[in-house]
């Protein structure tokens, strides 16, 4: 019971917390490497969310008013979903099944769903081209991030997350599956739609799905990226970085380190790789990287049944 | 119980979402409607944008459908993978080999490029 409500309380602080650390990371990413730090790193983030709260919305002609206001709430409540697959200790998870990989596996899935239903409810063009452009690629990265948790899950004999990290207590999976990290980092920038794969709200179509959306609406929607591309980060460090495996410090700690690692590897490869078309991202997504995750699963099955 | 905190955050976060959008625009008017007009880059919507509208891509999903059913068999092989041994990475060799053809048949027929 206490364990329980420790959980809660962990996921609804690192859902309360995460957008503000993603906006001050990416901030500091971007602008550190040049040597010259935003002097809004600290405070910019915060007076964003205040404008974003008290602006005057814009809304256009003859919106599907429900499912324009329901997409961003559902695909924050998703990502709150995979914040509460993460395992913080052995004990220590919110929701602790045996079959966690299936339902982060349908998260993914259905973050498709809530993407598409928020470019197609605007009723304006450009958002919902953004909204046809991500449907390509959510389906083109999904079973790139199956085949590479499948993996993980194999030497565990489980679709249990805290299993899939008690399997890595000799080696963690990213030394044991080269292929696997790599891999499941191209899905964590699609299902977030950021930096090179953000081709359903990029520059281009004005915003995309986001175009016709302002005030707080837009307040949640970014929000809730921010927050799946935490979760996204945590179920990364428990698949492959080995968890709340680690010496000296407790485990929640070695989560949270590891978690804010992914986090900043990321947003850098988000802040220095160039958008790809998304004609090409599919190609290459079918072709090269699902090819590569097939042979991600042959490695760990061999691997598995030798050790 | 695990199911039970699992609600817990799912109907805490979407009531969030939900509230965090309606509250504060109760006591705005709703903007006219030659600012609703829809952002087209200079031009004015004729139609709803809800028209029909081909996606070039409809091959590619059929060939997702296909990979999609053999996940349903793959998460159940996972667990007793190490127990089978070879004949589990026998039969999804097979089955993965034949669906692979499907790939390259669909690369080949330019699946993957639209323009």
């Amino acid at each position: 019971m206490i364990e329980s409500l420790a959980s809660l309380l962990m996921v609804l602080v690192v859902l309360a917390l995460g957008p503000y650390v993603v906006a001050v990371m990416d901030r500091l990413v971007a602008t550190a490497p040049r040597g010259a730090l935003a002097s809004d790193v600290w405070l910019g983030p915060l007076s964003r969310a205040a404008w974003l709260l008290t602006q005057h919305a814009n809304a256009t002609e003859a919106p599907d008013w429900q499912a324009w206001r329901l997409a961003p709430a559902l695909y924050l409540a998703l990502a709150a979903v995979g914040l509460a697959l993460v395992p913080w200790s052995p004990t220590l998870i919110a929701t602790d099944l045996v079959t966690s990989v299936v339902l982060w596996g349908s998260v993914e899935a259905l973050a498709t769903v809530v993407i598409f239903l928020h470019g197609w409810s605007a009723n304006a063009v450009l958002p919902l081209i953004g909204a046809y452009r991500y449907v390509a690629l959510g389906l083109s990265y999904i079973l790139i991030s199956m085949f590479v948790l499948i993996g993980a899950a194999l030497p565990a004999e489980s679709l249990q997350l805290t299993q899939v990290v008690a399997s890595q207590e000799s080696l963690w999976n990213v030394v044991r599956q080269p292929l696997g990290l790599p891999l499941f980092l191209v899905v964590g920038l699609g299902l977030t739609f950021w930096g090179p794969l953000n081709l359903a709200d990029s520059t281009d179509l004005a915003g995309g799905t986001a175009a016709e959306v302002s005030g707080p609406s837009r307040l949640v929607w970014e929000c809730a990226r921010a927050v799946m591309l935490v979760a996204f980060s945590g179920i990364a460090a428990t698949a492959f970085l080995g968890g709340w495996l680690g010496p000296w410090l407790p485990g929640p700690v070695w989560v949270l380190l590891k978690t804010l690692f992914v986090l900043a590897l990321l947003l850098w490869l988000g802040q220095w790789l160039p958008r790809v078309a998304p004609e090409r991202c599919v190609t290459l997504m079918w072709i090269v990287l699902l090819p590569l995750s097939f042979v991600d699963l042959v490695w760990a099955g061999v691997l598995a049944l030798w050790a | 119980m695990e199911l039970l905190t699992l609600v817990i955050i799912l109907a805490l976060t979407l009531s969030a979402g939900l509230f965090i959008q309606a509250w504060p625009l109760r006591h705005q008017p709703q903007p006219s409607y030659s600012q609703r007009i829809p952002f087209l880059g200079g031009g004015t919507p004729d139609t709803h944008a809800w028209n029909r509208y081909h996606i070039r891509y409809y091959p590619m999903t059929l060939l997702l459908i296909a990979f999609e059913m053999e996940m349903m068999f793959m998460y159940p092989w996972a667990v007793v993978f190490v127990e089978k041994g070879m004949m589990a990475v026998m039969e999804m060799g097979m089955f993965l080999a034949i669906l692979s053809v499907g790939i390259v048949y669909a690369w080949r027929e330019g699946v993957f490029r639209w323009q």
